[in-house]
């Protein structure tokens, strides 16, 4: 923690960076994103089992985006980043959002965070994406702090319910998502915490014409949900942000690890692992699985 | 806004399925439809007539027209709206004949269906806006990809005309397989003797650039606006010290390691080498893969006894950008493999005919090289194994074509021909021997052709046997080859001295690959599609590229030739033009929506997105978005699709109208 604290400050004072996205301690099992800009504010940053939030996406999002992409040299940004925040990290890097060079990265040796804030951090109590995890050390990094712990053993199985769908026949399935799309209310709020959720205008709120229905029925609700994971197949780097945030539990991870699933399958591809391998989207092989082809 | 509906019988093409009337008078009830009209031929004067006249009398603004497909006339209707003073993008088409009269024949269902494609497009011209047509530059120099006949009479028909021509061949040497052949059907007069002045012609003409040895490895650009590069291999001789004196050659120790290609296997060639005595450029190529010195570091005889000092072992492939107005494909053919199977196991051998395991069955190129004055056997009728003069022989036609379980459907189309020719050749040189053929049909269509044919049969005793051959067997020395005569319904044995098969031609290895370079689409033989098989049969379907030859389907050598004229002509008539006027349909990018993630770049096929940097009041940039270059877009709409926050339109076909042309549904 101290040498993180320490690491932010010479950053900041240096001007090596203008502002260092971290988290801060809100109480004893819960923390929150903060942007530090000045050195002596430094002292707020933390890293534990309980950042659950990834903080990519204020790479994009927010007016700090438009500092960071001046190219001006100055205006470098500093992130604290898990290592499978990172992924998204790469991800941005990867779609041209960030450059490499303009942000600094801070990331952690890793053993899984905590599925809510508030709990003891325990094999009952860790994120379903942290179960299954094999980065526990970042794949990119420019400053790398914490020591390697074993990651508890999880209580549930994080395959299992993807298993379960798989299971169903098509129309248990389409049953299945209805009644959790249903509950969406079209907050937004998984569009809002998604890293790679970085249009400047949604095409869901492009209204001349439109193109997704967004009214509170079941067409809206599925045309919501399902252009959202086709616009993250084969992008989404697989944080679950969407679903951490999701106030009414729609298991929208399920729909975007399936999607992923299928995309390293099919073309052998994770999206954000690496800088030099290039996207799945909008890269062609002739050697190209074409089962998917509609 | 005011919108005139034309509705056309297209003869009864549309009108013995679609109740045009009822469509004409349907549409007139529509919302912003100020008059509609039915007629016979609407692409006649007449009709073009009718519609002006409707376009002035009613101040139409927009017109639509039900007719044939948009590919069709399109253009004719444009530019009647044009003459009448609307905009020329302000014309919709409704394809009311091969999207319904041509697929349906219920009257009462098929002019429902054409009143549906009508309203779509009244709806989708109500949204239409006033484009104009974008000038782009032409550079005036064409590239010809292919040194054999098709290109060479492609080059010289354009250089003629005064354009530049970049004329690039893979081998050593300009010539390609005419100049393997040895005499010509229907007139036997001698292949390279009507083929070596025009090599010599294209060497030196100042208009051509030649570049042998050398490969086309990218395509960039567009119409007009071309930039290619070219490849040229390493010869290893400095091509502009070298005076083709032939030392090198006569000296090389190296003389049996390598097969000679241009003889089809059945000489050798020395480490260094010329294709054949009459190659343009005659400048000699060093075989690194044979070559003592590049092996072994020792020898360099060559090196000792060239007195220009034109070796250099240390050359290297150079590589070269051209800018491009126009590009002709002239690559030409192969032979089928008759007993390998190809890599990509898209082809079948004929294990079954012995061919490379019997040194005496040969394909019909090898038999070419033999009966050649300048071939290994200097013309004589000598057998490869032992040199015996064969004194019987049996040629055996569609090895190959026409056998689906080969994979080559098709009809090759000049093996009739030259195994005619071949019988005629070995019965001139072997008074006393005695030709089979074996054939399934003789196609012989052309001038003289079957003529020719006849007189094989007739005048040199040819023997025709109609039937397939099921194997081929060594016995004695002797080839026993068993088939079939279906016209005596009888089986057949013939112990044959030698073995000639006529196989079927296949596009060159690489054509696939050389035509996802330049970006022109290929059947699945790999012979380049033409644009329109009747109408466009040298245009490829990329505006620009040319096709000419054997590269587009089997051709024989007039064949080739005349569609390589024809390449040429359509090249000359884009260059005699300074700019070029291209159709305004692009994708243009919404700047202020756009968020830079440039997949648009990754997917458009034509290289037509580029980075732009958008800056604040103060010239800082502060975000990077995607730009289309107008000149470069083809219109495609691959970016379109793409966009995750639809931020490109395509100009003419925007969302909104096709939008609006769904909701009319």
């Amino acid at each position: 923690m101290k040498e993180l604290r320490e690491h932010a400050k010479e950053l900041l004072e240096k001007g090596e960076v203008s502002a260092v996205i971290g988290y801060s301690q809100v109480s004893e099992k819960r923390t929150k994103p903060i942007i530090v800009t000045d050195p002596q504010d430094t002292d707020q940053l933390v890293f534990n089992e309980y950042c659950l939030n990834n903080l990519a996406v204020y790479l994009t999002k927010a007016r700090i985006k438009v500092s960071c992409r001046t190219k001006d040299k100055t205006l470098k940004l500093a992130v604290t980043a898990k290592p499978c925040d990172v992924h998204s990290v790469v991800a941005l890097i990867q779609e041209n959002q960030i450059h490499r060079e303009d942000i600094h990265i801070i990331s952690f040796n890793c053993h899984g965070v905590a599925k809510d804030f508030g709990f003891e951090f325990s094999g009952d109590n860790i994120a379903s994406k942290c179960i299954n995890c094999e980065t526990h050390k970042p794949l990119y990094f420019d400053k790398i702090f914490g020591e390697e712990k074993e990651t508890p053993k999880a209580s549930d199985d994080a395959m299992e319910r993807i298993q379960e769908i798989e299971r169903m026949s098509h129309q248990e399935r389409f049953e299945f998502f209805k009644n959790e799309f249903d509950k969406c209310i079209k907050c937004y709020a998984c569009r809002a915490v998604c890293p790679l959720c970085y249009c400047q205008r949604c095409i869901t709120d492009k209204t001349i014409p439109r193109w997704i229905e967004s009214s509170s029925h079941m067409r809206g609700n599925f045309a919501w949900n399902i252009v959202r994971a086709f616009h993250l197949s084969g992008r989404c780097t697989g944080c679950g942000e969407c679903e951490r945030a999701c106030p009414v539990d729609i298991p929208l991870s399920l729909l975007n690890r399936r999607m992923a699933i299928k995309a390293k399958k099919s073309f052998s591809y994770v999206s954000g692992r690496s800088l030099e391998t290039p996207t799945l989207v909008g890269s062609f092989n002739e050697k190209d699985n074409d089962e998917l082809f509609m | 806004m005011k919108i005139g509906v034309f509705i056309c019988h297209c003869g009864e093409n549309i009108s013995s399925t679609v109740d045009c009337p009822r469509v004409a008078k349907i549409c007139e009830s529509y919302p912003g439809v100020e008059y509609s009209v039915d007629y016979k031929y609407m692409c006649s004067d007449p009709g073009q007539n009718l519609i002006r006249e409707a376009i002035q009398l009613y101040k139409l603004d927009a017109i639509v027209i039900g007719s044939c497909s948009p590919h069709m006339h399109e253009r004719t209707f444009r530019n009647a709206a044009f003459s009448a003073g609307i905009n020329p993008f302000m014309v919709e088409i409704a394809n009311l004949r091969e999207h319904c009269s041509w697929v349906h024949d219920d009257i009462e269902s098929s002019t429902l269906k054409a009143i549906e494609l009508v309203r779509m497009a009244i709806e989708k011209v109500k949204r239409d806006k006033p484009l104009s047509k974008i000038n782009v530059p032409v550079t005036k120099r064409v590239l010809v990809i292919g040194g054999g006949i098709a290109g060479i009479q492609a080059a010289l028909d354009v250089a003629n005309a005064g354009y530049e021509v970049v004329l690039v061949e893979k081998e050593p040497s300009i010539g390609g397989h005419m100049s393997q052949l040895s005499e010509t059907f229907p007139t036997l007069d001698c292949s390279q003797c009507i083929l070596t002045p025009r090599m010599v012609e294209v060497h030196q003409h100042p208009k051509i650039k030649l570049l042998t040895y050398s490969e086309v490895v990218k395509v960039e650009g567009f119409i007009g606006n071309f930039k290619v590069t070219i490849k040229k291999k390493a010869r290893h001789i400095n091509e502009d010290l070298c005076s083709g004196c032939g030392m090198c050659i006569s000296k090389c120790p190296i003389k049996k390691k390598a097969y000679n290609s241009f003889e089809e296997d059945l000489a050798f060639r020395s480490a260094v080498y010329i294709p054949f005595s009459q190659a343009i450029p005659n400048i000699p190529v060093i075989d690194e893969t044979v070559c003592t010195y590049f092996q072994t570091g020792k020898c360099g005889m060559c090196l000792k006894v060239c007195d220009r000092g034109a070796i250099n072992f240390d050359q290297k492939d150079t590589v070269m950008v051209a800018d491009i107005g126009a590009i002709i494909v002239a690559t030409g053919y192969k032979l089928y493999d008759i007993e390998r199977k190809s890599a990509d196991l898209k082809y079948k051998g004929y294990g079954e005919y012995g061919y490379g395991k019997y040194r005496d069955v040969i394909d019909g190129l090898q038999f070419e090289r033999i009966a050649s004055a300048s071939g290994p056997t200097s013309g004589e009728m000598k057998r490869p194994s032992d040199g015996k003069e064969p004194k019987k022989i049996v040629f055996i036609q569609c090895v190959g074509s026409r056998d689906d379980s080969k994979g080559i459907s098709y009809c090759s189309k000049i093996c009739c021909m030259y195994t005619a020719k071949q019988a005629m050749l070995y019965r001139h040189k072997v008074h006393d021997g005695e030709a089979y053929v074996f054939y399934m049909d003789i196609r012989a269509g052309g001038k003289m052709y079957e003529e020719f044919v006849r007189r094989a049969i007739e005048e040199d005793k040819v023997k025709y046997i109609r039937g397939r051959v099921s194997r081929i067997y060594e016995e004695n020395g002797k080839y026993i080859v068993k088939g079939e005569d279906t016209i005596a319904g009888m089986p057949v044995e013939i112990d044959a001295d030698m073995v000639v098969l006529a196989t079927a031609m296949i596009p060159q290895d690489n054509a696939p690959a050389l035509a996802r370079t330049i970006g022109i689409p290929y059947d699945k033989y790999g012979f380049f599609n033409e644009s329109h098989p009747k109408l466009k049969p040298v245009e490829s379907t990329t505006a620009g590229v040319f096709l000419a030859g054997a590269c587009q389907s089997p051709k024989d050598i007039p064949e080739s030739v005349a569609m390589a004229s024809a390449a040429a002509c359509k090249t000359i008539i884009l260059l005699s033009s300074d700019t070029l006027e291209r159709e305004p349909v692009v994708a243009k990018v919404n700047e202020d929506l756009c968020a830079g993630c440039f997949y648009c770049q990754k997917v458009c096929p034509f290289g037509a997105v580029e980075v732009k940097d958008v800056k604040d009041i103060n010239g800082i940039v502060y975000k990077e978005v995607a730009f289309i270059n107008q000149g470069v877009c083809q219109g495609c709409g691959t970016c379109t699709a793409t966009c995750l926050s639809k931020s490109i339109e395509l100009s003419g076909f925007n969302n909104e109208e096709i939008f609006a042309e769904i909701a009319a549904l």
